[in-house]
């Protein structure tokens, strides 16, 4: 089986030169030109955060929030660690847009056959054992693409050599963890990372629980409404016998009257 | 020839006129020029006006149907059968509007048929779907017989009929259980946006909520357009029966406050009740709106005796409904998201034209198929009966 890959960027090393937005771009047949924020022609963009560069992608969460989303599954998590989406199975409800997290799907608001776009870890070229467009633009390995338990080795073998990274690899764990992983010399939350909304747990377990009383309530509910009709039912009988004794005694009493 | 013309242009025919012509036009707008012309939608705010007043409200305003089927066929309070087709009708046809909403939503309308092949069984959006499909099918079936009736083949009507009564009370019972899962998994729909929406309406119990807020505005709608086809279209209701029913949505409004009051204490978000914000604002519109004044209103038996002054208690229910609705769908998402979305012309109008339809629909229904007890037209009773006299005699 493949090893599941991903990348770890290094928010200390990077020096904003957007080499990683302009790779993806020219990858994708986009325009050059930087975009402020994820767009539908931009998968992931360098924000200025103080004096540090973040970049903005799809983070391919181990149990991602928007395929559990998806009424078609048209989002799937892939062995080799992408989130792939399958534009073949979407119907544009844009419901993975309101689960994500992270914020990352987008939509083609202006066109008429509107599609999701968001970053798919160049999953053909990982299948052609190349690495991702943004790692290999990279000129200072501030973005680098590997097997991700390699890559967990290396963030940690980098926190260890300098005391100034945060002792932390963002995205090993949060929200379940994902293929993408960040470490920093300035604190997470600072960086504009928001605290997970469900901590270490997958954000599907939010809906799982809910999803999974619903046998449960549909066979104790059927129990209980049918009873209920039964009981009914029992009701009218008792009550329409009741009746039609009672005319056949009145019957025989106005007779032998 | 002028002034015949003249007197045809009533201020409701004006009103149906411009909704007619907005809302084809925005409808053109959505199919052929796409979303960015038709709608004030954005990555930051995916979802809005017609997921919020389309399909939350469509869905939730329909709830009477199965409320009101459950009393009468499976818990034999035979009271209500005078307006069980009425609230059958109002959910067959809300949630036709819910439909037809889904076409506007999707960006890829043509393929709304995937939810049937393609199935995710971990989404709350695909159960929404076939719990939608299936049970609008179901209440299609309940509605059925209001028509077969009227076809004027003997045989054939009363052989539809014969089967159709063998099997309608399985068909009911699922069909509650169908619309009890979907009311409550709208609100299940938004469990996952979890940190987006605001803790005044975020709870992991969002769809136990859901559920108990739609049965009393379903509920409310109901006896609001019972009362209008009686003040309109000569439909005779014995009025003690939706006195009851204004008794009940009071009851199901204290619940709802209760549990409301529960969740906001069980996830400790009480306190961003009294905070200068603009969700609180929204809360409390909603408290006032959907509770308070309903809530009062309606424990005066001077309320729930007249007519006009408990259709306007319901219209509260049903306003601050639609408010509590809009206010997950919009208004707790705009902080979290950092948006602020304000719905464009076009999807009130487009929105507003769909509804518009089924109340239409609901109209000519009333008046040429046997949902509500008619009280004859005044002369032609008269010579009817004496007629009928005369034949007695």
């Amino acid at each position: 089986m493949a090893q599941e890959k991903g990348l770890l960027i290094d928010i200390k090393r990077c020096i904003g030169c957007l080499g990683c937005e302009t790779a993806c771009k020219q990858l994708h047949g986009f325009g050059t030109d930087p975009e402020p924020t994820l767009s539908d022609t931009a998968f992931t963009v360098v924000e200025a955060r103080g004096d540090k560069f973040v970049r903005k992608l799809c983070m391919h969460c181990e149990d991602p929030a928007c395929a559990s989303a998806c009424p078609v599954e048209a989002i799937s998590k892939t062995r080799l660690g992408p989130v792939v989406y399958n534009a073949d199975k979407c119907i544009g409800c844009r419901y993975c847009m309101l689960a994500c997290p992270y914020q990352v799907p987008r939509y083609q608001w202006t066109k008429l056959a509107p599609f999701v776009k968001k970053c798919d870890m160049c999953v053909d070229r990982i299948k052609a054992g190349k690495s991702t467009a943004c790692a290999e633009a990279c000129p200072v390995q501030a973005t680098i693409f590997g097997n991700r338990d390699a890559l967990i080795n290396e963030a940690w073998s980098r926190i260890r050599s300098d005391s100034s990274y945060v002792p932390h690899i963002y995205g090993v764990e949060e929200l379940g963890g994902g293929s993408v992983l960040f470490v920093s010399d300035v604190p997470f939350e600072k960086l504009g990372f928001k605290p997970a909304p469900t901590g270490n747990q997958p954000m599907p377990t939010l809906t799982s629980s809910a999803l999974g009383d619903s046998p449960k309530v549909v066979i104790m509910g059927g129990t209980i409404l049918s009873a209920l009709y039964w009981v009914t039912q029992r009701r009218r009988e008792v009550a329409l016998a009741e009746a039609e004794e009672k005319t056949v005694i009145n019957k025989i009493k106005s007779e032998r009257s | 020839m002028f002034a015949r013309i003249k007197s045809e242009i009533t201020l409701w025919r004006t009103i149906v006129a411009i909704i007619l012509v907005t809302g084809l036009y925005a409808t053109y707008i959505r199919f052929f020029e796409g979303f960015r012309a038709s709608t004030n939608l954005s990555d930051q705010m995916p979802w809005g006006l017609w997921v919020g007043l389309g399909t939350l409200c469509g869905v939730g305003l329909s709830a009477a149907g199965f409320g009101i089927s459950a009393a009468v066929y499976l818990l034999g309070m035979e009271r209500y059968r005078p307006i069980l087709r009425a609230s059958i009708l109002i959910s067959f046809l809300g949630y036709l509007t819910v439909c037809v909403g889904y076409l506007y939503e999707i960006g890829l309308p043509w393929r709304f048929w995937h939810p049937i092949v393609m199935w995710n069984h971990r989404s709350v959006l695909f159960d929404v779907c076939v719990c939608i499909m299936t049970y609008t099918t179901v209440l299609t079936f309940e509605f059925a017989p209001a028509v077969i009736e009227k076809l004027p083949w003997k045989n054939l009507r009363e052989t539809v009929l014969h089967y159709h009564h063998k099997i309608l009370i399985g068909v009911v019972l699922a069909g509650v259980l169908l619309s009890s899962m979907h009311q409550s998994f709208l609100g299940g729909l938004y469990l996952i946006a979890r940190g987006k929406l605001h803790p005044l309406w975020y709870s992991p119990y969002m769809h136990a909520m859901f559920y108990l807020s739609a049965i009393p505005a379903g509920l409310a709608l109901t006896v609001m357009a019972i009362y209008l086809c009686m003040r309109s279209l000569n439909v005779r209701v014995d009025f003690s029966i939706l006195s009851d029913c204004g008794r009940m949505i009071q009851l199901l409004l204290i619940v709802f406050a209760f549990f409301k009051l529960l969740d906001l204490i069980g996830n400790q978000a009480l306190g961003y009740a009294f905070q200068f914000t603009n969700e609180a604002g929204y809360f409390w519109l909603e408290v006032l709106l959907f509770l308070a004044i309903p809530i009062t209103l309606l424990s005066f038996e001077s309320v729930r005796g007249n007519p006009e002054r408990l259709y306007w208690a319901c219209a509260f229910v049903v306003a601050g409904f639609m408010v509590d609705r809009l206010n997950v769908s919009i208004n707790a998402l705009q902080t979290a998201m950092g948006t602020h979305y304000v719905p464009k012309w076009s999807e009130l109008a487009s929105s507003v034209l769909v509804i518009a339809a089924g109340v239409m629909a609901f109209r000519y229904a009333v008046i040429y198929l046997d949902i509500l007890p008619k009280a004859a037209p005044k002369p032609v009773t008269r010579w009817i009966g004496n007629a009928g006299l005369a034949a007695q005699a």
